[in-house]
């Protein structure tokens, strides 16, 4: 290492080490990745970047609240329930949530108010949470922890005392769970925000308010049924539809900034709702994940050439787009709102086209389209397929489901679901024995090491030596089997030819006669040599010495 | 449902038909002008959107192809719901392909009933020669279930632009019929929306 630095150092290579310092100059290596500086300075640096950004995001809020109070005139004059009022309350203020608070999420229960501290922290802080420190809030999420722990204690040992310990004691895991999310949220309410900004004024607020009425609306009546939820988000898009082709506050607005405005209303208030939306614990939807999971893995060995899928799996290229797509398929679960969703469709939806057009040179049809798709669910057998389908198809702004592409692609992965949940031999052009024995595992499809190819290379290898040593097990079998063929072969041949030199032997007994020499005639024998020429006499040449 | 956009309306027409009756060279042919052809720009033809302009009117046509292979027949009801319009498309040289027409059309008929227009397409008369099911027959079948038939060729380019606008024309008229009933709905849609709308009077009030 010293040495090239050496030779390097009179090219002027060299840098000093001062400069790989972190920048703040705790004495750390920096790098450049984390724009030179260290790590822990880094994970500081961005954390205050962070939190820059949501207090301008929650004084934004403010300000937007403000001007509404302003032209609406002091909150009192309307008569509001105590509920509303804490809707109303400026910490509450919106989407945005006040700075640094952990579970943004929590529904603004009147329980929650009372037992743990408040989701906007506190209420009685009022709009001083905005300044709140760092410190503070550490202070106050131990406090919390501490309540939290204790609760739990006379929750186990005096089976809680007062109502609003135990209710607090109920919610501590439910705003563990909102901690964990909490992230997700604050990106989506950051980019909401940003959007809002540039906005004009009247919409801006009247976005903020309506979404903010109605993510407290839906968090408050947690006794609702799936179906009145996702009737009640249906209608919030219709509603802000009508709204925004008719309220003053949109007037000017053109129809692509009414659907990106709808686009941004629906990806706030669906990452916020996610938590109670997704997956509801009333449905039956777990089951039914599990069930497609289930099914879907019994069916891994179905070939694209069963479903008539025109794929060309040794193209690399194609390969490559294969594991593209299903990684989109598999992504579909980590997205929150269902605009995100159906669009990890679309993309996989995309990704299948181009394969089929490396495989086959056209354009793809519906008969090309749906096949492979149905491949693709199956081999990325994408996690809680029903669930995010049934998501999707509850809470999508209807506008983007039934129409266009989008609908059109999502209908196809309801099909290809329904199709793999229906599947039979029939569906596959198998016999019912070639099904069945596929299916319980006691035969695999010829050529379908593919299928099975597992990702890591070494046991690629493995399975790749083991059907070549089944292979040649089989041909030694055979090898041996004709090896004892001919054995008996040639035992009978043998045992046949004994059989038959026996046969002729005792049919024709060898019977010795006396031989008769006939006599010999000189006469005869000197008529007969005569003709022939005389015996060779041996000659002796004289050598001539080589000279 | 005709959901009627700022730009105009927007109708869903189904492909249906058994495979290669030759329903993706149509729509390529209709939304392309291309026929079999290597500059074929889109990689795919199974999702597909024609703006017309029909008497002032804005319309939109997203056309949805759709899976032919038998084995898929059972998943036609998950396409075709909420369709305006659907092309049912059969080969004038095989007569199967023409049975199978008739199963759609009362599978559609019982399903949809007449919320539906319906298109019969005998496709690729180019092959006259061959021709498997008889003119009479079609039309007066196409005719008994309140269908119009047209003979079209994707190759030649025959047929298919009036086919396409004869529908688009025929589901404008029958949005027109059901402007009435879907007003009732709109207004009962309304009623569960009031929820909702109970913070209106309240920004209303303060502007």
């Amino acid at each position: 290492m010293a040495a090239p630095t050496t030779t390097r150092k009179k090219k002027g290579f060299h840098i000093d080490e001062a400069e790989l310092l972190c920048k703040k100059g705790c004495g750390f290596y920096g790098t450049v990745a984390w724009q030179g500086y260290c790590s822990t300075c880094w994970r500081g640096e961005c954390q205050v970047s962070r939190q820059a950004q949501i207090e301008s995001d929650a004084l934004f809020a403010k300000r937007l609240y403000e001007s509404e109070m302003q032209q609406s005139g002091p909150p009192s004059t309307l008569a509001i329930t105590p509920d509303q009022q804490a809707s109303n309350d400026p910490t509450h203020m919106a989407l945005t949530f006040p700075p640094r608070s952990p579970k943004p999420e929590q529904p603004p229960s009147p329980a929650g108010q009372q037992g743990v501290v408040s989701p906007g922290g506190a209420p009685t802080q009022g709009g001083q949470n905005e300044t709140l420190t760092f410190d503070k809030f550490e202070e106050k999420r131990k406090q919390r922890q501490n309540s939290k722990t204790k609760s739990m204690k006379t929750l186990f040992s005096k089976g809680g005392k007062t109502p609003s310990r135990a209710e607090g004691a109920a919610q501590a895991p439910h705003a563990r769970l909102e901690k964990q999310i909490s992230m997700e949220s604050q990106r989506a309410m950051g980019d909401f925000m940003e959007f809002l900004k540039i906005l004009n004024r009247p919409a801006a607020q009247d976005l903020n308010k309506q979404c903010r009425a109605f993510v407290e609306r839906l968090q408050r009546d947690s006794n609702l049924s799936v179906e009145e939820q996702a009737e009640l988000v249906q209608d919030f898009y219709h509603s802000m539809g009508d709204r925004m082709s008719t309220h003053s506050a949109f007037k000017g607005t053109t129809s692509e900034q009414c659907s990106t405005m709808m686009d941004h209303l629906e990806k706030v208030i669906m990452t916020r709702l996610y938590r109670d939306l997704f997956c509801p614990p009333l449905s039956d939807d777990e089951q039914k994940d599990l069930a497609i999971q289930n099914r879907i893995r019994r069916l891994r060995w179905v070939m694209p050439s069963m479903l008539d899928a025109a794929l060309n799996e040794d193209n690399t290229n194609v390969e490559r787009l294969i594991e593209k797509a299903q990684e989109e398929l598999i992504d579909m679960n980590s997205k929150r709102a269902p605009i995100d969703k159906l669009c990890c469709i679309v993309r996989t939806s995309k990704l299948i086209f181009q394969m089929v057009h490396q495989s086959q040179g056209a354009p793809a049809s519906a008969d090309d389209y749906l096949p492979v798709l149905i491949y693709m669910v199956l081999k990325a057998n994408p996690p809680q397929l029903h669930s995010n389908i049934q998501y999707v198809s509850r809470f999508a702004n209807p506008n983007r489901l039934m129409q266009g592409e989008t609908g059109y692609y999502f209908t196809n992965l309801c099909c290809a679901i329904s199709f793999i949940e229906n599947l039979d031999a029939q569906s596959l052009s198998l016999t019912q024995e070639e099904y069945d024995d596929y299916m319980s595992g006691r035969a695999v499809p010829p050529g379908s090491e593919r299928n099975t190819e597992p990702i890591c290379e070494g046991l690629r290898m493995m399975y790749a030596n083991l059907s070549a040593l089944e292979d040649l097990r089989i041909r030694q079998d055979s090898l041996m089997e004709n090896a004892l063929d001919l054995q008996k072969e040639l035992t009978a041949w043998r045992d046949g030819v004994v059989d038959r030199v026996q046969e002729v032997l005792t049919s024709k007994p060898l019977v010795v006669k006396r031989f008769k020499v006939p006599r010999l005639d000189d006469d005869i024998t000197q008529e007969d040599n005569k003709d022939l020429p005389l015996p060779l006499q041996p000659v002796v040449v004289p050598m001539k010495p080589i000279a | 449902m005709a959901a009627s956009s700022a730009g105009g309306k927007n109708f869903k027409v189904v492909l249906l038909g058994e495979g290669c009756v030759g329903k993706t060279s149509l729509v390529l042919r209709y939304v392309e002008n291309k026929f079999n052809d290597k500059h074929i720009t889109t990689l795919q033809a199974s999702f597909l959107n024609k703006k017309l302009n029909i008497g002032g009117k804005r319309v939109n046509l997203d056309i949805w192809d759709t899976a032919g292979q038998e084995r898929f027949h059972a998943l036609g009801p998950i396409y075709y719901r909420d369709s305006n319009g659907a092309i049912l498309v059969y080969d004038i040289t095989d007569e199967d392909s023409f049975t199978k027409v008739k199963s759609w059309v009362k599978e559609l008929k019982k399903m949809l009933g007449n919320d539906i227009s319906l298109c019969i397409a005998g496709n690729k008369i180019d092959l006259e020669k061959q021709r498997n099911v008889s003119v009479a027959d079609a039309e007066a079948y196409a005719a008994s279930v309140g269908a119009k038939h047209f003979h079209t060729s994707a190759k030649l380019n025959k047929g298919i632009e009036e086919m396409f606008l004869d529908l688009s024309k025929r589901m404008l008229e029958s949005t027109f019929l059901d402007d009435g009933a879907s007003s009732s709905r709109a207004s009962k849609h309304k009623s569960v929306t009031i929820v909702e709308d109970a913070e209106e009077p309240k920004s209303g009030g303060c502007c």
